[in-house]
């Protein structure tokens, strides 16, 4: 395995101490196959202990470690270096969101706007005693959507939401077709009045940041579309 | 805490779809601004024929020629990047939104080269 020297610029933010991000510098020899994850934490564990940056599963699926590198938002761990080309990598937190302490940003209003879409399963019906019985084909409307990792990185990337940070954004509307195109539920009419709102669906305007963003390769902007054209068919 | 809202993230990597969108955006704005200029030319009516003579000797000038084989090049964009967005929004183009983008960038293109020859070869230069 070959070492490569690299420079790593990052956006660094104390709370306590300073009163704008600064940038930092580090010079390192890291594995030419090494992801962003790997690199920070090169320099938590042998360079500089006190950049935070939130980590955990280290195989894409917990969502908590995506930030901006080199401009566009990524999730650290699936990214490998060589995805950017040169030696340079300027890491930032995810933009939009506020910033707590370097690349730790405030998820609290993502993830409040994704409660404010009801991301369960609303029933008129009684549950039934076995299951509920969903075709394979009513189930592949909703395959796709149903594996977002709420990691953020779509509704940051929003330029919608930067305009406006009332904005629903990408991933909680990408949950409100979820359960919207999802046969067994009955709060349609309950989600789609949600979703119909001044700051709901319609400040979708197809720039396909989301969907550039999305470390799992969700068609985001293609269900928008869809819930779009629902909300439509709903208020004729 | 450092509050980031309301702050456009001007370095954020731009791919097609936000040069589309930046791009549309910026034609709709010019096409407000022509617009207001037409009625304005249009309004001249009003104050007689001779007015408005000399207001359209005057728009006559090779640079106006110049300028409306620009005008045509912005609505060509906004209405072919407006055929797309219905595309993406209603007949599941979302997908291949950079190949519609593509393709209706050569079909403008070559609108514009066709309008704007026939435009051009209308000027009268010497005047």
């Amino acid at each position: 395995m070959a070492k490569e020297n690299i420079i790593v610029k990052i956006l660094r933010y104390n709370p306590e101490k300073d009163k704008k991000p600064f940038w930092k510098r580090y010079d390192l020899k890291v594995d030419d196959d090494s992801t962003i994850l790997d690199i920070l934490n090169e320099i938590h564990w042998n360079i500089d202990g006190t950049l935070a940056y939130r980590r955990s599963c280290r195989s894409s699926i917990c969502g908590s470690c995506a930030m901006k590198v080199n401009g566009q938002n990524v999730l650290a761990c699936k990214t490998p270096m060589h995805k950017f080309k040169g030696n340079k990598l300027k890491i930032e937190p995810l933009p939009g969101f506020s910033i707590l302490k370097d690349l730790v940003v405030d998820m609290d209003g993502f993830f409040e706007k994704m409660e404010r879409i009801k991301p369960y399963l609303i029933l008129d019906k009684p549950i039934p005693d076995k299951e509920f019985i969903q075709k394979p084909d009513e189930f592949e409307s909703i395959r796709e959507s149903a594996t977002c990792i709420l990691c953020g990185a779509c509704t940051s990337a929003c330029p919608s939401l930067w305009a406006n940070e009332d904005y629903l954004g990408p991933a909680a509307l990408l949950k409100a077709y979820r359960f919207i195109f999802d046969t067994r539920d009955d709060g349609k009419d309950e989600r789609i009045d949600i979703v119909n709102d001044k700051n709901g669906i319609w400040r979708c305007h197809t720039i396909f940041n989301c969907m550039e963003a999305c470390p799992k390769d969700i068609k985001i902007t293609e269900y928008l579309s869809r819930l779009k054209a629902k909300v439509l068919e709903n208020s004729i | 805490m450092y509050k980031r809202t309301k702050i456009f993230d001007l370095n954020y990597y731009k791919f097609v779809g936000s040069w589309a969108w930046i791009l549309h955006r910026l034609a709709g704005l010019a096409l407000i601004f022509y617009i207001t200029l037409h009625i304005w030319v249009i309004n001249t009516l009003t104050k007689g024929s001779d007015t408005f003579n000399s207001v359209m000797d005057f728009l006559n000038s090779p640079l106006f020629k110049f300028l409306e084989v620009g005008l045509w090049g912005v609505i060509l964009f906004h209405a072919f990047n407006g055929i797309r967005i219905i595309i993406i929004d209603f007949l599941e183009g979302a997908v291949s939104h950079k190949k519609i983008f593509y393709i209706f960038i050569i079909i403008a293109f070559l609108l514009w080269v066709i309008g704007g020859y026939r435009i051009l070869s209308h000027i009268n230069w010497i005047q």
